[in-house]
């Protein structure tokens, strides 16, 4: 499967050189996302010169049940494949690329590519996602979905809560499976969530905390 | 004589009543606050406009023009587009942004 998935991930860098008379953007903006959690740490913080493209640095900390952590720090690209623009809809496919290095548990070059598609509408809210994540003796290749919903509609400078569902399986890792409801409140360029994950075992339950935020 | 004459100043010091022009468009995909966002980071930047409004609600976007500035429906549409979305309608109308708001609140409050 996941050599499928990197078959797809070099379709999708070639689409994308394809496409390059289509660019769309919101040019000139800065994005930094991050996520706390036991299982995982993420800090990303790009530059998108267009829609299509972003370009950034990239941090992440894989942290096992019982092993040593290994972070993974490298360069970030971003692109958008393709968008749908409905009425009342918009829908995404995305690809993401990282490479760097390795740290800690497992070191040397690490190289992290993904793909996501998004559907989302003022209440309703859709992803899926794959990604590999790979170092030196580490192979922690992962699928993840979520699923949303807004509790009503607001406008553009009102703050949305949303309830947001994932569930996240990865190779070789402890906790395999994640299942981490949220509560996700976005305010013009701010984005914070709030999640536990696994919250019906004991053992496995932990808090997890998504910021976001746009200039 | 008197009344006339403040009659004659109170018109000369009054400023000219003009429509204020904008250009509205119903926008396809604009479903979120970060779309919207850049849409009106756009907008912001035509030196042409003095004001753009984002209704998130009814997917409205609309540019105010300075006085005596114009912008072209195709340039408007495509100034969308390059923010990444697309335009089902556009049209100019002779209302400032303070109107089309009050517009929209009156239209709210008659449903």
């Amino acid at each position: 499967m996941f050599k499928q998935l990197f078959v797809v991930f070099l379709l999708a860098v070639s689409s994308l050189q394809a496409q390059s008379a289509a660019l769309m953007g919101f040019e000139d903006s800065y994005m930094l996302m991050t996520e706390t959690g036991e299982y995982n740490q993420e800090m990303m913080f790009n530059y998108a010169p267009s829609i299509h493209h972003a370009f950034g640095i990239e941090v992440m900390r894989m942290s096992p049940k019982g092993t040593r952590a290994t972070t993974m720090t490298g360069i970030n690209y971003t692109g958008l494949i393709k968008r749908w623009n409905m009425p009342s809809a918009q829908a995404n496919i995305w690809m993401m690329g990282s490479v760097g290095e390795a740290r800690g548990m497992h070191n040397g070059f690490s190289y992290s590519p993904s793909v996501q598609f998004d559907y989302e509408t003022a209440r309703l809210y859709f992803l899926a996602k794959m990604r590999m994540v790979r170092a030196p003796g580490m192979i922690n290749d992962n699928a993840a979905i979520q699923g949303g919903f807004s509790f009503y509609e607001t406008d553009f400078d009102e703050t949305q809560p949303w309830f947001v569902l994932e569930a996240k399986a990865t190779k070789n890792y402890n906790p395999s499976f994640q299942v981490t409801p949220a509560l996700r409140l976005i305010h013009q360029s701010y984005f914070l969530e709030f999640g536990v994950t696994n919250p019906f075992d004991k053992s496995e339950r932990a808090p997890r905390l998504n910021l976001m935020f746009t200039y | 004589m008197k009344k006339t004459l403040i009659i004659l100043f109170c018109l000369l010091a009054s400023p000219i009543v003009s429509a204020a022009t904008s250009i509205k468009a119903e926008v396809n995909g604009m479903v979120c606050a970060f779309c919207a966002k850049g849409i009106q980071k756009k907008l912001n930047a035509m030196p042409e406009g003095q004001g753009a409004f984002v209704d998130l609600k009814r997917r409205i976007v609309v540019l105010e023009l300075k006085p005596a500035q114009d912008v072209s429906l195709d340039v408007f549409t495509q100034v969308i587009k390059d923010a990444g979305y697309a335009v089902s309608k556009v049209e100019k109308v002779e209302q400032s942004i303070v109107e089309i708001k009050a517009n929209i609140k009156a239209s709210i409050k008659g449903q």
